[in-house]
């Protein structure tokens, strides 16, 4: 490291280090451009991130690491970053420094001189500094430093440049080092900047309505809520183009491809497989749009503050409202998200509830159901009860897990609130697109996959005797009778079904299910679904002798409107037993839902939570108690409904 | 407001202006607040309460710090001198 002359190098790689709300990762996208590589999955910003830019003939390759307050690694997004500036070999430190709070940032930098390798300052956030009446000057502080320091301001891009070119020069030549004693941050800083004046600010004025005592709450949950409608609302018409597309697909190889396995195969299972991953994307790529928005406007900061007390009495901590809330779309960018969790215990009360946050994949079964069996008034109240009841068991189970596996911890607070700015817009497409990249690579895979498996299970056996059956019927009705033809069709498919290897597994299984009123094609439902749950839906469809469900269904406001005696949902209203006793009625439908807010169906969670965990054991405790759980409220409102006199007729 | 044996920063005012005499203890969260800039002789404003009184939003070298109220317990001050 100690030469003279350094010769330029092909490659240079700087590692971007910083307190959390320096600007690192806005001072990446300006110096590199934004084609940004992320190393590991992504969560939030707690994630290693790379980017490169050709500077000249050098290639410069810079590192965004998460936070630290200092290099005595408290969280795990430390730790991250301590390994990597420990073993990662970088040939620069970029030390990010907040103007507006020079001391203590100084106080990390004196950290981070003592790893060994050079450093150069980039001295971000002087506008928030000159705002608050307390401006850097920013050569004074060079002298002091005696490192190479340049001022720059990641809104406008000022000082990028000069940074950028000061970086591709590699490491450079040897600074004087000043004495010891006038390392100390506070007379550095106390040298440099004028902290007498204090000025109210921006933040202050904002801060005085979303942290009042009163409207800050309100203020909280309007929030919340307008995030969810939003969501629900911008989601459908891209989901209605996901469907639109699958059914195109669809029609376009059963033109192509003859009737048999092989159309089958392409269309039931190939494509329907591949519809039933896209058809989530919308909404989780929404809600990780908007969660990352607010997250960079500052106000999850707020929210966390004004949550920390609520959520530790129910065995969780402040911090856990990001993860939570992401699990809203899926489970599994929430469970990532975990990661800004210092407390490790915290960490896995946190990852071991998320799966009950009501995800998106529940969805669709809650608007097929309800928008069967409950009337339009009521509708959003039993959406909203089965939502409540998720969140609520996942109190209890945090508080319990608390009181004993995960008893103790070190759960500190100690956040800083940062200064409101306006959101990067870059970095929120960023994140929500990473976040879809993941759920694309790990649920999506799993999602197909079984998709693919659960169609084979149901194909086969194809006795030619029910061929023969139906062949025979089909030639007794006119040419003309094309819905007819149709009917039979469906019905020849449900008669496959009936006696696929499926619904042997389904039949066999069932007695385990009727304490909570589910038939036997529920309880295929409930086994096709769990690898996925969104798979009992176009399972029931079949089962019904539907042929493919129009999934136009899916959509939230169609639980109160359109026929309830059409498509899937009449199906189910009209779904009869051997005996011609009805199989299903409001109650089973509730028993039904409440069953999968709980469950465990998700093969993907499980592997993720495996990952985060580093063992089986969370995944394995998290689908033992959430399907025993689920069996038993689903048990207890089946059975007491019964007693009240809603169940099915005997 | 809350009763405590040594004035610290979880029984200081809201509006408050405070001095940071020492922070007890040698543990993670001793560290984790010196960390946080809570050194002695740091300036320290009380800006505002979540509900229910915990945590505890502060102003300090320029920046806006929250600490839960067993947190703030560990920070032992006195009244600063009034600002000009």
């Amino acid at each position: 490291m100690n030469v003279a002359a350094v010769p330029v190098q092909a490659h240079v790689t700087v590692a971007l280090c910083g307190r959390p709300n320096s600007g690192k990762t806005s001072l990446l996208m300006h110096l590199t451009g934004a084609n940004l590589r992320p190393v590991n999955f992504p969560g939030t910003s707690v994630e290693r991130t790379e980017s490169a830019v050709m500077v000249g003939s050098v290639e410069l390759r810079c590192v965004d690491l998460p936070g630290v307050l200092s290099l005595q690694a408290v969280s795990r997004d430390e730790k991250v970053a301590l390994d990597y500036l420990q073993q990662g070999n970088p040939d620069l430190l970029c030390a990010v420094l907040d103007a507006s709070k020079l001391s203590v940032e100084l106080h990390l930098l004196q950290q981070l001189r003592r790893l060994g390798r050079p450093v150069v300052v980039a001295l971000t956030k002087q506008d928030v500094a000159l705002a608050q009446g307390m401006p850097v000057d920013a050569g004074a502080l060079r002298k002091a430093l005696g490192l190479p320091l340049v001022e720059v301001n990641a809104r406008t891009g000022s000082g990028i440049e000069e940074l950028r070119a000061l970086l591709a020069q590699g490491a450079p030549a040897v600074p004087v080092v000043p004495p010891a004693a006038s390392l100390d941050p506070q007379r550095i800083a106390a040298n440099v900047q004028d902290t007498r004046v204090q000025r109210r600010t921006f933040t202050d004025r904002i801060d005085r309505l979303l942290l009042h005592p009163v409207l800050g709450p309100v203020l909280l949950c309007a929030v919340i809520l307008l995030v969810f409608q939003t969501v629900f609302t911008l989601a459908e018409p891209f989901v209605g183009l996901v469907e639109q597309g699958q059914e195109a697909l669809g029609s376009l190889a059963s033109g192509l491809v003859p009737e048999g396995f092989a159309q089958s195969f392409l269309v039931d299972g190939l494509i329907n497989g591949l519809g039933s991953v896209l058809v989530f994307v919308p909404q989780i790529a929404l809600l990780i749009a908007l969660v990352t928005l607010l997250e960079s406007t500052g106000y999850m900061a707020r929210a966390v503050f004004l949550l920390d007390r609520l959520l530790r009495k129910v065995g969780l901590t402040g911090r856990s409202f990001v993860p939570l809330t992401s699990s809203f779309a899926c489970a599994i960018p929430g469970i990532l998200a975990a990661r800004i969790i210092d407390d490790e215990r915290d960490r896995l009360a946190t990852i071991a509830v998320a799966p009950l946050m009501p995800c998106s994949a529940r969805l669709p079964v809650y608007v097929v159901l309800i928008g069967a069996f409950f009337p339009p008034a009521q509708a959003p109240f039993v959406l909203l009860a089965m939502y409540l009841l998720g969140i609520a068991v996942a109190a209890g189970v945090a508080l319990l897990l608390r009181r004993t596996v995960l008893k103790g911890g070190r759960s500190m607070l100690a956040m800083e609130l940062p200064v409101y700015q306006r959101p990067s817009l870059k970095v929120t497409l960023v994140q929500s697109w990473m976040a879809v990249r993941g759920f694309l690579a790990s649920a999506g895979t799993v999602i197909f996959i079984a998709t693919v498996v659960v169609w084979a299970l149901a194909y086969w056996p194809r006795p030619a005797a029910i061929h023969e059956k139906y062949e025979t019927e089909r030639s007794a009705l006119t040419a003309s009778d094309t819905e007819g033809r149709q009917r039979l069709d469906d019905q020849e498919q449900a008669a496959y079904l009936e006696q696929s290897f499926l619904a042997g597994i389904g039949k066999t299984v069932q007695p385990v299910f009727a304490p909570c009123g589910f038939d036997w094609r529920i309880t295929v439902g409930i086994l096709a679904a769990f690898p996925a749950r969104e798979l009992i839906v176009p399972t029931l469809g079949t089962l019904h002798s539907l042929g493919r469900v129009d999934a136009s269904d899916f959509g939230v406001n169609s639980m109160s409107t359109g026929d309830r005696e059409e498509g899937l949902r009449g199906a189910l209203r009209r779904s009869r037993d051997a005996e011609g006793r009805p199989t299903m009625n409001s109650l089973v439908a509730l028993a039904l839902m409440a069953f999968f807010a709980l469950c465990s169906q998700c093969a993907s969670t499980l592997a993720v939570m495996k990952r985060e965990t580093h063992s089986w054991r969370w995944p394995a405790f998290a689908f033992a108690y959430m399907t025993l759980l689920a069996w038993l409220v689903a048990t207890a409102i089946y059975q007491v409904g019964s007693l009240l006199g809603f169940g099915l007729e005997a | 407001m809350t009763r405590c044996d040594v004035p610290c920063l979880a029984c200081a005012r809201t509006g408050q202006r405070v001095r940071v005499l020492a922070v007890d203890g040698d543990d993670p969260l001793s560290r984790r607040l010196l960390d946080q800039g809570l050194w002695p002789g740091t300036e320290v404003e009380v800006l505002t309460r979540a509900p229910f009184g915990d945590p505890i939003l502060f102003r300090l070298r320029g920046y806006r710090l929250a600490l839960r109220r067993d947190e703030a317990l560990r920070v032992r001050t006195v009244p600063a001198e009034p600002v000009a």
